[in-house]
Protein backbone atom coordinates (compact mmCIF):
# COMPACT_ATOMS: atom_id res chain seq x y z
CA UNK A 1 0.00 0.00 0.00
CA UNK A 2 1.22 3.74 -1.04
CA UNK A 3 0.86 6.51 1.57
CA UNK A 4 0.16 9.33 0.31
CA UNK A 5 1.51 12.78 1.90
CA UNK A 6 -2.06 13.88 3.10
CA UNK A 7 -1.91 10.58 4.94
CA UNK A 8 1.33 10.59 7.07
CA UNK A 9 0.59 11.48 10.36
CA UNK A 10 3.98 12.43 13.09
CA UNK A 11 4.08 11.62 16.28
CA UNK A 12 8.07 11.15 18.71
CA UNK A 13 10.36 8.30 18.41
CA UNK A 14 9.21 5.47 21.48
CA UNK A 15 10.82 6.60 24.59
CA UNK A 16 11.85 10.00 23.43
CA UNK A 17 11.08 12.86 25.91
CA UNK A 18 12.14 16.69 24.95
CA UNK A 19 13.26 19.41 27.17
CA UNK A 20 12.86 23.06 26.03
CA UNK A 21 14.16 26.05 27.46
CA UNK A 22 13.07 29.43 25.79
CA UNK A 23 15.73 32.28 25.78
CA UNK A 24 14.48 35.82 23.53
CA UNK A 25 17.45 34.95 21.30
CA UNK A 26 16.03 30.98 20.56
CA UNK A 27 14.97 28.00 22.35
CA UNK A 28 17.38 25.27 23.37
CA UNK A 29 15.79 21.70 23.08
CA UNK A 30 17.22 18.71 25.23
CA UNK A 31 16.77 15.48 22.97
CA UNK A 32 16.59 13.54 26.54
CA UNK A 33 16.43 10.06 24.02
CA UNK A 34 20.04 10.25 23.12
CA UNK A 35 21.66 13.33 24.95
CA UNK A 36 21.56 15.66 22.16
CA UNK A 37 20.93 19.84 22.20
CA UNK A 38 19.45 21.84 19.26
CA UNK A 39 18.57 25.15 19.05
CA UNK A 40 15.53 25.72 17.00
CA UNK A 41 13.35 29.02 16.07
CA UNK A 42 9.94 29.01 17.51
CA UNK A 43 8.45 26.81 14.49
CA UNK A 44 10.46 23.96 14.95
CA UNK A 45 9.81 24.24 18.91
CA UNK A 46 6.08 24.66 18.64
CA UNK A 47 5.91 21.82 15.66
CA UNK A 48 7.49 19.61 18.28
CA UNK A 49 5.60 20.51 21.28
CA UNK A 50 2.82 20.29 18.90
CA UNK A 51 3.34 16.53 17.97
CA UNK A 52 4.71 16.05 21.45
CA UNK A 53 0.89 16.65 22.68
CA UNK A 54 -0.94 15.16 20.02
CA UNK A 55 0.66 11.97 18.98
CA UNK A 56 -0.48 11.13 15.30
CA UNK A 57 -1.93 14.45 13.67
CA UNK A 58 -1.31 14.62 10.45
CA UNK A 59 0.55 17.35 8.96
CA UNK A 60 -2.34 19.61 7.66
CA UNK A 61 -3.86 19.44 11.29
CA UNK A 62 -0.34 20.70 12.59
CA UNK A 63 0.01 22.99 10.32
CA UNK A 64 -3.35 24.62 11.70
CA UNK A 65 -2.59 24.27 15.19
CA UNK A 66 0.79 25.91 14.35
CA UNK A 67 -0.59 28.68 12.94
CA UNK A 68 -3.37 29.22 15.53
CA UNK A 69 -0.09 29.13 18.31
CA UNK A 70 2.10 31.35 16.58
CA UNK A 71 -0.74 34.04 15.59
CA UNK A 72 0.72 34.30 11.81
CA UNK A 73 -1.26 33.90 8.59
CA UNK A 74 -0.67 31.25 5.97
CA UNK A 75 1.14 33.15 3.90
CA UNK A 76 3.67 33.42 6.71
CA UNK A 77 4.35 29.71 6.66
CA UNK A 78 2.63 27.54 3.99
CA UNK A 79 2.16 23.96 4.40
CA UNK A 80 5.01 23.10 2.00
CA UNK A 81 7.47 24.33 4.53
CA UNK A 82 6.25 22.72 7.34
CA UNK A 83 6.30 19.54 5.50
CA UNK A 84 9.92 20.32 4.61
CA UNK A 85 10.48 21.09 8.38
CA UNK A 86 9.12 17.74 9.50
CA UNK A 87 11.17 15.82 7.08
CA UNK A 88 14.39 17.75 8.53
CA UNK A 89 12.95 17.08 12.37
CA UNK A 90 12.85 13.43 11.03
CA UNK A 91 16.00 13.49 9.98
CA UNK A 92 17.30 14.32 13.49
CA UNK A 93 15.37 11.34 14.90
CA UNK A 94 12.86 13.83 16.76
CA UNK A 95 9.62 12.99 14.93
CA UNK A 96 8.76 9.81 13.20
CA UNK A 97 6.04 9.75 10.37
CA UNK A 98 3.13 7.28 10.84
CA UNK A 99 0.67 6.11 8.27
CA UNK A 100 -3.27 7.11 9.11
CA UNK B 1 49.66 19.72 59.57
CA UNK B 2 49.99 21.31 55.81
CA UNK B 3 52.91 20.16 52.93
CA UNK B 4 54.87 23.04 53.73
CA UNK B 5 55.39 22.09 57.56
CA UNK B 6 57.32 19.10 55.87
CA UNK B 7 60.84 19.10 55.86
CA UNK B 8 62.23 18.67 51.96
CA UNK B 9 63.65 15.56 53.72
CA UNK B 10 60.13 14.26 55.45
CA UNK B 11 58.51 15.41 52.07
CA UNK B 12 60.74 13.13 49.84
CA UNK B 13 60.54 10.02 52.19
CA UNK B 14 56.75 10.04 52.96
CA UNK B 15 56.38 10.71 49.06
CA UNK B 16 58.95 7.51 48.32
CA UNK B 17 57.12 5.07 51.17
CA UNK B 18 53.42 5.36 51.79
CA UNK B 19 52.90 8.87 49.29
CA UNK B 20 52.15 12.53 50.09
CA UNK B 21 48.21 12.47 50.45
CA UNK B 22 47.09 15.62 49.75
CA UNK B 23 43.61 17.21 50.21
CA UNK B 24 42.96 19.52 47.05
CA UNK B 25 39.12 19.78 47.67
CA UNK B 26 37.02 18.35 46.42
CA UNK B 27 39.35 15.65 46.05
CA UNK B 28 42.19 13.90 48.40
CA UNK B 29 45.28 13.20 45.78
CA UNK B 30 48.00 10.45 46.62
CA UNK B 31 51.38 10.50 44.99
CA UNK B 32 53.58 7.90 45.15
CA UNK B 33 56.97 8.61 43.60
CA UNK B 34 60.84 7.72 44.78
CA UNK B 35 61.76 11.27 42.71
CA UNK B 36 63.84 13.14 45.23
CA UNK B 37 63.09 16.54 43.04
CA UNK B 38 59.52 15.80 42.14
CA UNK B 39 58.87 15.74 46.16
CA UNK B 40 60.67 18.96 46.57
CA UNK B 41 58.84 20.65 43.49
CA UNK B 42 55.38 19.94 44.95
CA UNK B 43 56.59 20.76 48.24
CA UNK B 44 57.22 24.08 46.48
CA UNK B 45 53.98 24.35 44.81
CA UNK B 46 51.86 22.82 47.24
CA UNK B 47 53.10 24.00 50.70
CA UNK B 48 49.48 25.49 51.84
CA UNK B 49 47.72 22.35 51.28
CA UNK B 50 46.41 20.14 54.13
CA UNK B 51 48.14 16.32 53.98
CA UNK B 52 45.72 13.82 54.70
CA UNK B 53 46.70 11.01 56.92
CA UNK B 54 48.47 7.88 55.09
CA UNK B 55 45.41 5.86 56.03
CA UNK B 56 42.80 8.19 54.92
CA UNK B 57 40.75 7.40 51.51
CA UNK B 58 42.14 9.07 48.40
CA UNK B 59 39.89 9.58 45.21
CA UNK B 60 42.88 9.19 43.65
CA UNK B 61 46.12 7.26 43.64
CA UNK B 62 49.07 8.37 41.53
CA UNK B 63 52.64 6.95 40.79
CA UNK B 64 55.38 8.72 38.98
CA UNK B 65 58.03 6.19 38.08
CA UNK B 66 61.04 6.44 35.99
CA UNK B 67 61.28 3.98 33.19
CA UNK B 68 63.29 3.06 30.26
CA UNK B 69 63.04 5.57 27.35
CA UNK B 70 62.17 4.55 23.94
CA UNK B 71 66.01 3.47 23.10
CA UNK B 72 66.43 1.83 26.12
CA UNK B 73 68.59 4.38 27.60
CA UNK B 74 68.32 3.60 31.29
CA UNK B 75 65.92 6.01 33.43
CA UNK B 76 65.32 9.29 31.30
CA UNK B 77 61.65 9.14 31.45
CA UNK B 78 58.66 9.58 34.00
CA UNK B 79 55.35 7.32 33.58
CA UNK B 80 51.89 8.24 34.85
CA UNK B 81 50.36 4.96 36.76
CA UNK B 82 46.65 6.59 38.18
CA UNK B 83 45.00 3.32 39.93
CA UNK B 84 46.89 0.76 38.45
CA UNK B 85 46.96 2.13 34.87
CA UNK B 86 48.79 4.08 32.31
CA UNK B 87 46.90 6.51 30.31
CA UNK B 88 50.17 8.27 28.64
CA UNK B 89 52.83 7.35 26.86
CA UNK B 90 55.92 8.48 29.42
CA UNK B 91 57.54 11.86 29.41
CA UNK B 92 61.14 12.89 29.35
CA UNK B 93 62.21 12.63 33.22
CA UNK B 94 62.60 16.17 34.25
CA UNK B 95 59.03 16.99 33.41
CA UNK B 96 57.15 14.48 35.93
CA UNK B 97 55.47 18.02 37.86
CA UNK B 98 54.29 19.25 34.15
CA UNK B 99 52.76 15.16 34.02
CA UNK B 100 51.49 14.81 36.78
CA UNK B 101 49.45 18.11 36.70
CA UNK B 102 48.01 17.02 33.03
CA UNK B 103 47.56 13.83 33.81
CA UNK B 104 45.46 14.77 37.37
CA UNK B 105 43.37 16.90 34.62
CA UNK B 106 42.63 14.01 32.39
CA UNK B 107 41.53 12.30 35.80
CA UNK B 108 39.59 14.44 37.01
CA UNK B 109 37.74 15.07 33.55
CA UNK B 110 36.93 11.24 33.39
CA UNK B 111 36.06 10.17 36.93
CA UNK B 112 34.04 13.36 38.33
CA UNK B 113 30.52 13.46 36.66
CA UNK B 114 29.15 14.25 39.60
CA UNK B 115 29.54 17.97 38.71
CA UNK B 116 29.67 19.77 35.39
CA UNK B 117 33.06 20.06 34.15
CA UNK B 118 33.45 23.49 32.52
CA UNK B 119 36.52 23.90 30.66
CA UNK B 120 37.07 27.31 32.49
CA UNK B 121 39.10 29.18 35.16
CA UNK B 122 37.08 30.84 38.03
CA UNK B 123 37.71 33.68 40.29
CA UNK B 124 35.68 35.58 43.19
CA UNK B 125 35.54 39.09 44.41
CA UNK B 126 33.15 40.40 47.04
CA UNK B 127 31.09 37.14 47.21
CA UNK B 128 30.62 36.89 43.08
CA UNK B 129 32.22 34.26 41.12
CA UNK B 130 33.06 34.65 37.45
CA UNK B 131 33.32 32.05 35.65
CA UNK B 132 35.96 32.07 32.49
CA UNK B 133 35.30 29.46 29.74
CA UNK B 134 37.72 29.12 27.26
CA UNK B 135 40.02 27.02 25.29
CA UNK B 136 44.36 25.94 25.73
CA UNK B 137 45.37 29.43 24.39
CA UNK B 138 42.72 32.14 25.49
CA UNK B 139 45.15 32.96 28.10
CA UNK B 140 42.59 32.56 31.24
CA UNK B 141 45.34 30.50 33.00
CA UNK B 142 47.12 33.77 32.84
CA UNK B 143 43.86 35.95 33.90
CA UNK B 144 43.13 34.15 36.57
CA UNK B 145 46.55 33.96 38.07
CA UNK B 146 46.93 37.54 37.71
CA UNK B 147 43.73 38.44 39.44
CA UNK B 148 44.28 36.54 42.39
CA UNK B 149 47.56 39.15 42.46
CA UNK B 150 45.45 41.65 42.82
CA UNK B 151 42.73 40.66 45.53
CA UNK B 152 40.46 37.98 44.15
CA UNK B 153 40.10 34.87 45.22
CA UNK B 154 41.54 32.15 42.85
CA UNK B 155 38.87 28.88 42.61
CA UNK B 156 41.00 27.19 39.00
CA UNK B 157 42.54 28.06 36.33
CA UNK B 158 41.09 24.55 34.38
CA UNK B 159 37.83 23.49 35.69
CA UNK B 160 34.91 25.44 36.25
CA UNK B 161 33.04 22.47 38.55
CA UNK B 162 28.97 23.25 38.74
CA UNK B 163 27.09 21.97 41.18
CA UNK B 164 24.21 19.91 39.60
CA UNK B 165 21.88 21.22 41.74
CA UNK B 166 22.07 24.51 42.06
CA UNK B 167 24.12 27.24 40.21
CA UNK B 168 27.22 27.30 42.74
CA UNK B 169 30.47 26.38 41.78
CA UNK B 170 32.85 24.73 43.97
CA UNK B 171 37.19 25.09 43.94
CA UNK B 172 39.63 22.81 42.40
CA UNK B 173 42.16 25.41 43.19
CA UNK B 174 45.55 23.88 41.80
CA UNK B 175 48.87 25.41 40.72
CA UNK B 176 47.90 27.72 37.01
CA UNK B 177 50.18 26.42 34.33
CA UNK B 178 51.72 29.61 32.37
CA UNK B 179 52.95 28.86 28.86
CA UNK B 180 55.75 30.53 27.02
CA UNK B 181 55.14 34.37 26.79
CA UNK B 182 53.01 34.00 29.59
CA UNK B 183 55.44 33.09 32.10
CA UNK B 184 57.17 36.39 31.76
CA UNK B 185 54.35 38.62 31.69
CA UNK B 186 53.24 37.08 34.80
CA UNK B 187 56.79 38.07 37.00
CA UNK B 188 56.53 41.43 35.32
CA UNK B 189 53.35 41.90 36.86
CA UNK B 190 52.98 40.26 40.36
CA UNK B 191 57.10 40.22 41.04
CA UNK B 192 56.19 38.68 44.67
CA UNK B 193 54.14 35.71 42.99
CA UNK B 194 56.10 32.69 43.41
CA UNK B 195 56.40 30.66 39.86
CA UNK B 196 58.29 27.12 40.12
CA UNK B 197 60.72 25.37 37.90
CA UNK B 198 60.54 26.16 33.80
CA UNK B 199 60.20 22.97 31.80
CA UNK B 200 61.51 23.68 27.99
CA UNK B 201 60.22 21.55 25.40
CA UNK B 202 57.19 20.35 26.60
CA UNK B 203 54.06 19.28 24.18
CA UNK B 204 52.84 23.03 25.28
CA UNK B 205 56.09 24.98 25.06
CA UNK B 206 57.98 26.12 27.85
CA UNK B 207 55.61 25.77 31.03
CA UNK B 208 56.04 26.75 34.67
CA UNK B 209 53.82 26.76 37.35
CA UNK B 210 52.12 29.19 39.42
CA UNK B 211 51.88 28.85 43.14
CA UNK B 212 48.07 29.69 44.38
CA UNK B 213 48.07 32.57 46.65
CA UNK B 214 47.34 31.51 50.49
CA UNK B 215 44.13 32.63 51.11
CA UNK B 216 42.93 30.93 48.13
CA UNK B 217 43.75 27.56 49.93
CA UNK B 218 42.16 28.72 52.85
CA UNK B 219 39.11 28.85 51.44
CA UNK B 220 39.43 26.30 49.03
CA UNK B 221 36.28 24.45 50.55
CA UNK B 222 33.96 27.10 50.29
CA UNK B 223 31.39 26.83 47.14
CA UNK B 224 30.88 30.06 45.23
CA UNK B 225 27.56 31.28 43.33
CA UNK B 226 27.72 32.56 40.26
CA UNK B 227 27.81 35.97 39.13
CA UNK B 228 28.85 36.14 35.65
CA UNK B 229 30.00 34.09 32.83
CA UNK B 230 32.88 35.44 30.56
CA UNK B 231 34.05 34.10 28.01
CA UNK B 232 37.82 35.60 27.20
CA UNK B 233 39.59 36.14 23.99
CA UNK B 234 43.08 37.43 23.95
CA UNK B 235 44.99 39.43 21.24
CA UNK B 236 48.07 40.43 22.00
CA UNK B 237 47.71 44.37 21.50
CA UNK B 238 43.87 44.53 21.01
CA UNK B 239 41.90 47.03 22.68
CA UNK B 240 39.38 45.59 25.07
CA UNK B 241 36.31 45.09 24.33
CA UNK B 242 32.67 43.37 26.23
CA UNK B 243 29.76 42.20 24.58
CA UNK B 244 26.38 40.95 25.81
CA UNK B 245 25.80 37.55 24.55
CA UNK B 246 22.49 36.03 24.48
CA UNK B 247 21.25 33.82 26.94
CA UNK B 248 20.95 30.84 23.93
CA UNK B 249 24.18 31.67 22.95
CA UNK B 250 26.24 31.24 26.02
CA UNK B 251 23.89 28.29 26.75
CA UNK B 252 25.74 26.79 23.38
CA UNK B 253 28.72 27.77 24.04
CA UNK B 254 28.55 26.63 27.65
CA UNK B 255 27.96 23.22 26.57
CA UNK B 256 30.12 22.84 23.43
CA UNK B 257 32.93 23.95 26.29
CA UNK B 258 32.29 21.38 28.79
CA UNK B 259 33.87 18.21 28.97
CA UNK B 260 31.48 16.39 30.13
CA UNK B 261 27.89 17.72 29.37
CA UNK B 262 26.89 14.43 26.98
CA UNK B 263 28.13 11.86 30.17
CA UNK B 264 25.55 13.86 32.20
CA UNK B 265 23.24 14.40 30.56
CA UNK B 266 19.61 16.04 31.25
CA UNK B 267 20.89 16.78 34.44
CA UNK B 268 23.82 18.73 32.71
CA UNK B 269 21.40 20.19 30.26
CA UNK B 270 19.22 21.77 33.69
CA UNK B 271 22.45 22.77 35.17
CA UNK B 272 23.53 24.88 31.94
CA UNK B 273 19.96 26.14 31.79
CA UNK B 274 20.09 27.14 35.52
CA UNK B 275 23.61 29.19 34.86
CA UNK B 276 22.72 30.97 31.80
CA UNK B 277 19.10 31.94 33.37
CA UNK B 278 20.23 33.56 36.60
CA UNK B 279 23.93 35.06 35.59
CA UNK B 280 24.76 37.24 32.51
CA UNK B 281 27.11 36.62 30.02
CA UNK B 282 29.80 37.88 28.17
CA UNK B 283 33.00 37.85 25.59
CA UNK B 284 35.75 39.85 27.25
CA UNK B 285 38.26 41.10 24.06
CA UNK B 286 41.75 42.22 25.80
CA UNK B 287 45.21 42.33 24.48
CA UNK B 288 46.41 43.42 28.22
CA UNK B 289 46.11 42.07 31.79
CA UNK B 290 44.80 45.66 33.09
CA UNK B 291 41.99 46.46 31.29
CA UNK B 292 41.18 42.74 31.31
CA UNK B 293 40.95 43.87 35.10
CA UNK B 294 39.05 47.12 34.67
CA UNK B 295 36.42 45.23 32.78
CA UNK B 296 35.99 42.34 35.26
CA UNK B 297 35.69 44.93 37.80
CA UNK B 298 32.83 46.82 35.86
CA UNK B 299 30.91 43.39 35.99
CA UNK B 300 31.58 42.72 39.36
CA UNK B 301 30.10 45.93 40.31
CA UNK B 302 27.38 46.21 38.08
CA UNK B 303 26.11 42.45 39.37
CA UNK B 304 26.12 44.08 43.09
CA UNK B 305 24.11 46.49 41.45
CA UNK B 306 21.39 44.41 40.90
Amino acid sequence: MVTTKSEIGWRLPAGQRLLFEDFDDGIVMFDALVGATHLLNASAAETLAIVEDAPGLATTDIHRRLLDRLSIPEAALPLSELEVLLWRLEDLNLVCAVAQ
Amino acid sequence: MRVGSLSRDDAQTRMAANGLALHIPPITVRVRSPLRFLAEQMRDLYCDYELADAGDFADVDIRMVRVRGIRNFPHTEVQFIVDGTTPFDPFPLAQALPMFEWGLNWVFAHRMHRYLLLHAAVVERGERALVLPAWPGSGKSTLAASLSCRGWRYLSDEFGIIALEGVNVVPFARPAALKNESIDVMREFAPDAFIGTLYPETRKGTVAHFRVPTQSILRGRAPARVAAIVFPQFNAGASVSLSALGKATAFLKLAGNAFNYEVVGERGFRAVSALVRKSDSYVLRYGDLASAHAALDDIVRRTHMQ
